[in-house]
């Protein structure tokens, strides 16, 4: 993927930009706000990761003339901010999401891949699946190889998360904002209490796991390959 | 005090205003009634006249003016201080009775001079002068009595209102000065403050008047600003003492990393631990960065309507898991449905944080209990819990940043989660109060318009 990073402090835009090469994505970095929405608009990326202060223009103006100017590709927003009210306006003024200063490089790839694939529009499915693993979101009937599965609602969320980003790795702070809409650090493991209950449901008693875990990275719901 | 600043004396100017103000209405008073009075006294000075003229003119008999001739000489006579004037005068213009020497031309009502008369003097005199069977009668009477009752008035009136106003400037001064002298004490002890002692209060008189009133607020603002320096010099050593135990920790870590020849196994796990401790200090300021936003009161402005009641149970079902895995039990009890104004968001890790902190601090078999009640306007929110219980010396001190109880040391946490909470509680209203749950700890939020 061509993805540009526009970030004024040097030492984290190298930090972006090795561990993204290393992934194999292409990367681009721009130091100065106008220089970056300048590149936005005119060059073809697939993700822009902007930082929210910047030299000359501020992230969110950056996103807000990007998204003025009919640029749709997907923007994540860094920021060393992490308040509440400024996700919201993150979100408001055009990003697609929001990670705050300092985070772990796997976090912002499982981001950006999770942008990446984010399909363009909204498809209307009512049933998602994953191997022999059904999920029929009108009834709300979960399956497994034809046997029903009794899931708590917070678990069949959580599922259901994890089948729509199907082979995508979902890290913990993506499951705690997406499932539970918790935009802090827990003290005690919610998420993996939870996993581990979803596990004991729909792979324990079968013969091959589905869920698995990426280590110090998240969870990744997909068939063996 | 100097004059300059005399003048700039809020109490003065009003006193000195109010003092200018009284002498010019007065004034303007006493010259209208004065005029009044001379205008009334005139027009008795004219009846008088004509009653005198009448009375006069009436002794006159057809053809015969010797009774008019006598009744005019008893009056002259019995006018011994001249201040009344007649005569009489023949068709040829010849005095033949009275006390004038000139008589004035026309007839009716006139103002003359002595000197038009005849007279000495300078006096003014209002004469009325008219036909009397072919002979002309002047009646006349001087205007110095009028004069001098007017000159009594006007001293009088004058006195008294030197007096009043002199009275008024007194009491406005005295006033002023008294209010002057207390807004002194007020900007004195300002100035004390100003110049860092946070202790100075403000004397008050007791009397509770508006000063009073006035010094009572600055004497509350200065008490809360000399907590909230107190406590920020608090924070300020805690931070630092707080911070630099991991601080130290990572170095120690780095140093070892950089000096001692290790192999990458070894290695990679120094590093996680630095990681850990890096992450740790990041939670830590996060948390520090988060409190100080949420006091500073800027988030109200996302206040939206919230349904406490639902984000209790679905907070509730989360965590019962979390708590069962740790041998622990959680359940609700009466939940009351409750909508707020506020922040999900906050609202939310202010429960869990209330939670966390019970599943952490008690032992395996501690029932946790979350219950929501409301009458009317008032809400209470409690988490409770029959684990070790907090002393009771203590149950104030859990809510101030980084500290921690010394059995809670091991336990994960940065001592920051309890003061969070007051900050979110603070900034919805609501109070935050610890008790004994007998046995064990009952957090109670409560909220009452």
């Amino acid at each position: 993927m061509r993805i540009l990073v526009i970030e004024d402090d040097r030492k984290t835009s190298d930090y972006i930009a090795k561990g993204l090469n290393e992934a194999g994505h292409q990367c681009e970095v721009v130091a100065d706000g106008r220089d970056g929405l300048f590149q936005a608009t005119q060059g073809s990326y697939d993700i822009l990761v902007v930082d929210r202060m910047l030299p000359h223009l501020d992230g969110l103006s950056i996103v807000k003339a990007a998204r003025a100017a009919r640029v749709r590709t997907p923007v994540l927003l860094l920021t060393a901010i992490g308040g509440v009210g400024d996700r919201v306006e993150g979100l408001e003024a055009g990003a697609d999401d929001y990670l705050i200063k300092p985070f772990a490089f796997s976090e912002l790839l499982a981001r950006i891949n999770a942008l990446a694939r984010r399909p363009p529009v909204q498809e209307q499915r009512t049933v998602l699946r994953v191997a022999d693993l059904e999920m029929d979101l009108v009834r709300r009937l979960v399956t497994r190889a034809g046997q029903n599965i009794d899931l708590q609602p917070r678990e069949f969320t959580l599922l259901e998360a994890l089948m729509r980003a199907e082979g995508r790795v979902l890290t913990r702070t993506m499951l705690l904002e997406s499932v539970w809409d918790y935009h802090f650090d827990p003290k005690t493991s919610v998420v993996e209490t939870h996993i581990s209950r979803l596990r004991a449901k729909i792979d324990r008693p079968f013969d091959v796991p589905l869920l698995h875990t990426v280590r110090s990275t998240g969870y990744s719901l997909h068939a063996p390959r | 005090m100097p004059r300059a600043k005399l003048l700039r004396s809020t109490p003065i100017r009003f006193a000195l205003t109010y003092g200018l103000l009284f002498v010019f209405t007065s004034l303007a008073v006493w010259l209208v009634s004065f005029e009044l009075l001379r205008r009334e006294l005139r027009e008795e000075l004219d009846v008088a006249v004509r009653e005198t003229y009448s009375v006069i003119e009436a002794t006159y008999a057809s053809d015969d003016i010797e009774d008019l001739v006598g009744t005019m000489d008893s009056f002259v006579r019995l006018n011994a201080d001249g201040s009344r004037v007649f005569a009489l005068l023949d068709r040829s213009g010849k005095i033949l009775s009275g006390n004038l020497k000139h008589a004035p031309p026309r007839e009716g009502f006139e103002t003359v001079s002595a000197l038009q008369l005849g007279l000495a003097g300078d006096e003014q005199f209002r004469i009325l002068s008219g036909d009397v069977g072919g002979n002309r009668l002047v009646v006349g009477e001087s205007f110095k009595e009028m004069e001098d009752l007017a000159q009594i008035v006007l001293v009088s009136f004058g006195w008294s209102s030197a007096l009043a106003a002199l009275l008024a400037f007194a009491t406005g001064a005295y006033l002023a000065r008294s209010a002057q002298d207390r807004l002194d004490v007020v900007a004195a002890s300002m100035a004390a403050v100003s110049r860092g002692q946070l202790d100075v209060r403000i004397p008050l008189k007791g009397s509770g008047d508006d000063v009073d009133e006035i010094a009572g607020h600055i004497n509350q603002a200065l008490e809360r600003l000399s907590t909230l320096v107190e406590s920020m010099r608090q924070v300020s050593t805690d931070i630092a003492h707080d911070l630099k135990t991991p601080l130290n920790r990572l170095k120690l870590l780095v140093d070892e990393a950089a000096t001692r020849s290790l192999n990458d196994e070894a290695m990679r796990s120094l590093l996680e631990e630095a990681l850990a401790e890096c992450d740790q200090i990041n939670t830590t300021f996060d948390a520090l960065l988060r409190i100080a936003q949420i006091e500073a009161g800027a988030r109200k402005r996302h206040f939206l309507p919230v349904a406490l009641d639902q984000l209790v149970y679905g907070i509730a079902e989360t965590y019962a898991d979390v708590a069962d895995d740790n041998g622990q039990s959680l359940r609700t009890e009466r939940i009351d449905a409750v909508e707020i104004q506020g922040d999900k968001d906050l609202l939310t890790q202010m429960l869990v944080n209330l939670i966390e902190n019970a599943i952490t601090h008690c032992p395996p078999g501690t029932a946790i209990s979350v219950g929501l009640e409301r009458s009317g306007e008032c809400w209470s929110l409690f988490v409770a819990d029959d684990g070790p219980g907090i002393p009771e010396n203590e149950r104030e001190n859990i809510f101030r940043r980084l500290y921690r109880l010394d059995k809670s040391r091991t336990t994960p946490g940065n001592g920051l989660g309890l003061s969070l909470v007051r900050a979110i509680a603070d900034l919805h209203g609501a109070t935050v109060n610890v008790n004994d749950n007998l046995p064990g700890t009952r957090i109670t939020l409560s909220f009452a318009p």
